[in-house]
């Protein structure tokens, strides 16, 4: 029966797989490398990044310092790559920890009762409703301004669109005979969500969290930016634009060079969600 | 389902998500670490001052009845007071309101004519050169940081070129008599030309920074819900008509397709809150958003917290025109309410 299950799945998971237009390439080609230097840039920039060398401030971009120096002294593209671990794993993070949220949420709202449906959905559609930066804001605020508040409040915050995508999905996968047949086979609720309706429902996620990457770096930079988030001499991305501001009409490349980072970023994981939503929609391409 | 039941359904969700915020921001003020009646009797208060101020509070009480007793207050209005200054945070905030409205309302009005005229544009071939070009363009436009586009553009438009001011509001001594606190609008009304069109000037960067994110998400949502109406059954008979593709696409596909962008148009432009917080920020104009900033950046978290309750009334608000709107343009609905043709 369990064979049978997964055959029943299998084309669906096959459609991601076959070829790839050269700009697609592309794309999936800087996000490895953004994953990259997130994974190993900390470990191969050069100590000098974190302490301050007031005689070398501000210089602007050289063959030395490819990005310049900031108010500090220190290497502003060495900087940008060693941050790329707490910008973008953060986010990475931050998506992980709501999609959690919002699979038990949408769990508990397909096999509880009735009502307890109807209350997750309202509290979602509130969820919703609300501007996610700036109740992140305030949560962040409440806790105190550094990356770990940022990143609960974001957590917090982030769930409700996932928890409702997943649900409407979960619900259309519990009309399938084959959960039919698992139940009449006497299996438990628990493993019949865990092995047959949550592996069925996953691929909406599996397509969202790109898109979902994208948000949330954005969002992180802003709370940072504000300071609410990560905090100086933190090289997040959001913070080194906060600290470069003040010298903003004498080095510009203080600023330029992170927030550039933030909008490759954002932009390739903006296009790989793009890519991953044709691939499972084809109409949504063309007609 | 009547006209006016479906307005009724809108305000009790509007009323229950307020409801919701209310007790989010309740929960927020209880994260605050640190003990509240310290923070609001300030750093040198005496402990006799300290229990004084958490007696006045209500903190001594159960929580269920703080919560009680906040709710209450916020239904008077009360948003809490600014611990630096003492300020009721309403009135500040109502003060300087007016301009957070007018630079979000510029900057619907060229996001949306943005999104509209690049949605109808990438529509006359869908797939072609142009759909292509402008779908990168919105993932372009949505993948940029606000905060950090509106940096650049300051310095390379006030800074190096110097097309466009820096910051603020009005050149010195330019500023007409507030009346409505919308220096553009306040212009108007003194009738002061020169007065309109300086103020014009300090708000057009601004207002199209903010614009373009918007104008990205509001693009992909029309441009999918044209491509749906194109290839609806009403377009072939249309077509078989004579009716040239550009035709089809402005008489027919847009009207049909006009309904639920309304009401993601007021979804997005209640999310543009986030992006007025950083914009007033960066140009330095009166506003919510950089109220909030300020009120960040010195530490005063009830001011943050009373911020955040009142931007997330404010954005409930807009929400719920926007149903309303989608109501007053579906002719379906209008037909059904009023029982015979409009």
């Amino acid at each position: 029966m369990a064979a049978r299950v997964e055959t029943a799945a299998a084309p669906a998971r096959r459609r991601l797989l076959p070829y790839f237009a050269l700009h697609e390439w592309l794309v999936f080609l800087t996000v490895a490398f953004l994953v990259l230097m997130a994974l190993v840039g900390p470990a191969l920039a050069p100590s000098g990044i974190y302490r301050s060398n007031i005689l070398n401030a501000l210089a602007p971009p050289s063959a030395e310092h490819w990005f310049g120096t900031d108010d500090q002294g220190r290497d502003v593209l060495w900087r940008v790559v060693a941050g790329a671990q707490i910008s973008l794993l953060s986010s990475i993070l931050i998506v992980v920890l709501y999609s959690l949220i919002g699979v038990a949420v949408a769990t508990a709202a397909t096999l509880g009762p009735r009502w307890l449906d109807e209350v997750i959905m309202r509290g979602t559609d509130i969820g919703l409703a609300l501007p996610g930066l700036v109740v992140a804001l305030g949560f962040a605020a409440a806790l105190g301004p550094s990356i770990q508040s940022g990143i609960i409040a974001m957590a917090l915050t982030g769930w409700p669109m996932t928890a409702r995508l997943l649900r409407t999905t979960m619900r259309q996968t519990m009309e399938q005979p084959f959960v039919d047949g698992a139940r009449a086979l006497g299996v438990s609720p628990a493993r019949l969500m865990l092995t047959h309706v949550l592996p069925n429902s996953l691929d909406v996620l599996i397509v969202k969290w790109a898109g979902d990457i994208n948000n949330t770096l954005l969002i992180l930079a802003s709370l940072s930016f504000i300071g609410v988030g990560a905090q100086p001499p933190s090289p997040e991305w959001g913070a080194m634009i906060s600290a470069g501001r003040s010298t903003m009409s004498t080095a510009w490349w203080a600023v330029a060079a992170p927030g550039a980072a933030v909008a490759v970023t954002a932009i390739a994981f903006g296009f790989l969600g793009d890519i991953l939503q044709a691939r499972r929609d084809p109409s949504l391409r063309k007609r | 389902m009547s006209y006016l039941r479906l307005i009724g359904q809108r305000l009790v969700m509007l009323v229950l998500t307020l409801w919701g915020l209310a007790t989010l921001v309740f929960f927020m003020v209880k994260l605050i670490p640190g003990d509240e009646a310290q923070i609001a009797a300030g750093p040198g208060a005496s402990p006799a001052q300290v229990a004084a101020v958490a007696a006045r509070l209500g903190l001594d009480a159960p929580i269920h009845e703080q919560y009680v007793r906040f709710i209450a207050r916020l239904l008077r209005g009360d948003l809490g007071a600014s611990i630096l200054s003492s300020q009721p945070v309403l009135n500040d905030l109502m003060k300087v309101l007016p301009c957070t409205i007018e630079l979000m309302a510029a900057s619907a009005v060229i996001g949306t004519v943005l999104a509209f005229s690049a949605a109808l544009c990438a529509n006359m071939r869908p797939g072609g050169v142009i759909d292509s070009l402008t779908r990168i363009g919105a993932i372009v436009g949505g993948g940029l940081p606000t905060f950090w586009l509106a940096l650049m553009m300051q310095y390379l438009l006030g800074t190096v070129w110097r097309i466009a001011p820096i910051s603020g509001h009005n050149a010195f001594g330019m500023a007409a008599p507030t009346v409505t606190g919308m220096p553009t609008i306040d212009a108007v009304i003194a009738g002061n030309p020169a007065a309109f069109a300086n103020a014009l000037r300090y708000l057009a960067l601004p207002a199209v920074v903010l614009a373009v994110s918007f104008a990205g998400q509001a693009f992909r949502v029309l441009r999918a819900s044209l491509l749906a109406a194109l290839a609806s059954e009403m377009v072939p008979p249309v077509r078989a008509k004579g009716a040239s593709h550009a035709r089809i696409l402005v008489r027919h596909a847009l009207p049909n397709s006009l309904v639920p962008t309304i009401n993601v148009l007021g979804t997005l432009i209640g999310g543009m809150m986030g992006g007025v917080i950083l914009v007033e920020t960066v140009f330095a104009r009166r506003g919510v958003g950089t109220y909030l900033a300020n009120a960040v950046a010195q530490k005063d978290t009830f001011a943050v917290l009373g911020t955040v309750m009142f931007i997330g009334a404010f954005v409930c608000l807009v929400n719920l025109i926007a149903d309303i709107a989608e109501l007053v343009v579906d002719p379906r609905l209008r037909t059904t309410a009023f029982g015979g043709h409009a």
